[in-house]
């Protein structure tokens, strides 16, 4: 068998199409990534139950959508809410008493992803459920060389958003300097009066919510089953790790990862070009373990 | 001495019963044990929480998948395998010509494997990555070659596996997998490789890798090269996956991608941690026992088993850190300490 049997010949608009949905890829790792590397960040916390945080986030947003009738884009908020209080709630009872011990909080937050699939397969059964966007969005652009969903648009236009919003919340209001203060030394921080249960608490809130509200939108991208959330876990850790701790290096990463993903499966196809990218990354990971980006912080 | 109870015990079970359902079920586990032996040595001896044993496992299971399916083929009237015809390949790839001799086949099921894990496990410690990192990294590359076999539909059948027609035959002997041959054969493997294990870790190796688990820079700082000491460990549990995967697919003649699942990988990290992630035996019982009830659960609550299955999980980590097996140490313990009290009493007596 020869390479020739993998690589298809290049050509640019269809080549300039496969750079333009890696964006929209990265967008959506971005999105998925995000709550996984703010947890990480501040709490060391390697949250194996964030695919399936997601996964609730979209089948809240289907009960939201289908039995109260809320529309799309006020489903989002709301469900950042819910399943923020739901993640408060798994951190004040199980993440706590765990922190000393960072292998075991992995093997834990497995658990919860096992049970939260296994509800979810329970109340809603295994047939796939649909999340409807709102008519308006379901236009796709035509553009000479360009097609995208309209959707895919608004994952890539929230997903900046995101990133301007959490930076804001970070770096410029008083709680962001304490997830700050609390994510470069625990203990000083608590000297100085910082109460870092609450922070902790807030920050896998924060987090969780925003697995959710991504959910939200991925729900509407794909179709709603049970297993969905382990889609995402694999990619958004591998974003999270090569990212540093840090809210930029995640962007970098996200958008490093989405476009050579999709560069790989414009040449070969998806499941190879999978194959590729994750040894890329383990072999990234082993010359440069702590990301792209860290702020001098201690690798963990 | 408890360890050859327990394999006397599994040995005679044949005897006792004749349902050979129940043999293959128990050959299974058996199985399954192994995977989570490899877990135990290489987290709780080690201290590597690797989430990809599972790429042994799998490896290992093509290989054998790939043996017993050119022991079907013939090399004149039929020497491709069907599932190759219909995806319009005309020669056997070169990848499988190996295969055609079942002494190499078996060799190769075991090599590849190993070596992957020596390179693998040697890019990463010799790196001094640690922690959850290492955990990440076996989880993508396990990803990663669950890809490729899902994906490489001419060499490994993709999503469908490779269901070799006829049982394992060796030395002109066909091992049916619903046999007590089977069966011995497997509870073999456990058992020998267990008692192994259990002598490396009684062993200096086995000392000076549980002291790099404790705490790495301070073997360090000891003079001990701690890359060389995990790369064997990990090589180890790499090899004992790899044996599980060779058995498995004689006992189910079937291999597919699920092997090399993340779920099922992480399930052997929940057999070995339910059980007891520091003792052998702990992992072999947690095996058996989380397999045991999930199979016997039947359908209606095999749905709630799986969220009970997850509560335990999280208790044990939360609680119970050294697996269920330490209730039964600790049951010994209170029985040793009260016999220690009484020959204390009795020798102050005789001093005074």
């Amino acid at each position: 068998m020869s390479v020739n049997f993998f690589w298809k010949a290049f050509e640019l608009y269809p080549f300039l199409n496969a750079l333009f949905i890696g964006l929209s890829l990265a967008s959506i790792w971005f999105i998925a990534a995000i709550g996984l590397a703010i947890i990480y960040g501040t709490m060391g916390v390697v949250n194996m139950a964030h695919g399936e945080f997601i996964m609730v986030g979209a089948y809240t947003t289907y009960v939201l959508q289908s039995l109260l009738g809320i529309n799309f884009f006020i489903c989002l908020p709301l469900v950042f809410i819910i399943v923020g209080l739901f993640g408060w709630g798994v951190e004040r009872t199980i993440i706590r008493s765990l922190y000393k011990r960072p292998l075991d909080t992995l093997l834990a937050t497995w658990g919860i992803s096992l049970v939260l699939v296994q509800a979810v397969r329970l109340i809603f059964g295994t047939s796939p459920l649909y999340v409807s966007v709102p008519n308006w969005l379901n236009f796709q652009i035509d553009f000479s060389f360009l097609h995208l969903s309209g959707l895919r648009l608004l994952i890539i236009i929230i997903a900046m958003g995101l990133f301007f919003a959490t930076w804001f919340l970070i770096n410029r209001t008083s709680w962001g300097m304490r997830i700050r203060a609390v994510m470069q030394d625990k203990e000083m921080a608590s000297c100085f009066g910082i109460n870092t249960d609450h922070v902790y608490g807030l920050t896998f809130a924060y987090g969780a919510g925003l697995a959710g509200a991504a959910g939200g939108l991925f729900g509407a991208l794909k179709t709603l089953f049970p297993d969905m959330g382990s889609g995402y876990i694999v990619e958004a850790f591998l974003v999270v790790v090569v990212g540093g701790i840090g809210l930029l290096g995640t962007v970098f990463s996200a958008t490093a990862l989405g476009e050579l993903n999709s560069v790989f499966s414009y040449f070969t196809n998806d499941t190879f070009a999978r194959f590729v990218l994750f040894t890329l990354v383990v072999v990234f990971l082993r010359f440069r373990p702590q990301g792209i980006l860290t702020d001098g912080l201690k690798r963990r | 001495m408890a360890y050859i109870t327990l394999f006397a015990i599994l040995a005679l079970v044949p005897i006792v019963f004749d349902d050979s359902f129940l043999l293959n079920q128990l050959s299974r586990y058996s199985v399954f044990a192994m995977l989570a032996v490899s877990v135990s040595l290489v987290w709780g001896i080690g201290g590597i929480l690797s989430l990809g044993q599972g790429i042994a496992f799998g490896l290992a299971a093509y290989g054998m998948g790939m043996t017993m399916q050119m022991q079907f083929q013939d090399p004149i009237t039929n020497p491709i395998p069907s599932f190759m015809l219909t995806n319009e390949l005309e020669h056997l790839p070169l990848l499988w010509e190996p295969f055609w001799s079942t002494p190499l086949g078996l060799m190769l099921a075991w090599l590849v494997p190993v070596t992957f894990f020596v390179g693998f496990g040697a890019m990463m410690f010799q790196a001094r990555v640690a922690g959850v990192f290492v955990s990440i990294m076996t989880l993508a590359m396990l990803a990663a070659w669950y890809s490729m076999a899902y994906d490489m539909q001419p060499f490994t059948a993709g999503f469908n596996g490779i269901s070799p027609p006829l049982p394992f035959s060796i030395f002109g002997v066909d091992i049916d997998p619903y046999s007590p041959l089977a069966y011995w054969i497997c509870i073999g493997f456990l058992g020998t490789l267990t008692i192994l294990t259990k002598l490396l870790i009684h062993s200096k190796f086995g000392l000076i890798v549980q002291a790099t688990r404790d705490d790495a820079e301070r073997a360090r700082f000891l003079g001990y090269n701690v890359a060389y000491y995990q790369v064997v460990v990990f090589a180890i549990s790499g090899f004992i996956a790899a044996c599980a995967g060779i058995c498995w697919v004689m006992v189910v003649q079937y291999v597919s991608p699920t092997s090399l699942e993340l779920s099922m990988s992480v399930s052997a990290v929940v057999w070995a941690a339910v059980g007891g992630r520091l003792s052998l035996m702990g992992a072999i019982l947690g095996a058996f026992l989380v397999n045991g009830i999930q199979s016997y659960m039947g359908d209606e609550l095999q749905q709630v088993w799986m969220i009970i299955l997850g509560f335990i999980f999280i208790g044990v980590v939360l609680f119970l850190p050294k697996g269920l097996i330490s209730i039964f140490e600790y049951i010994f313990s209170i029985f040793d300490s009260k016999i220690i009290k009484q020959s204390k009493n009795q020798t102050e007596n005789e001093a005074l």
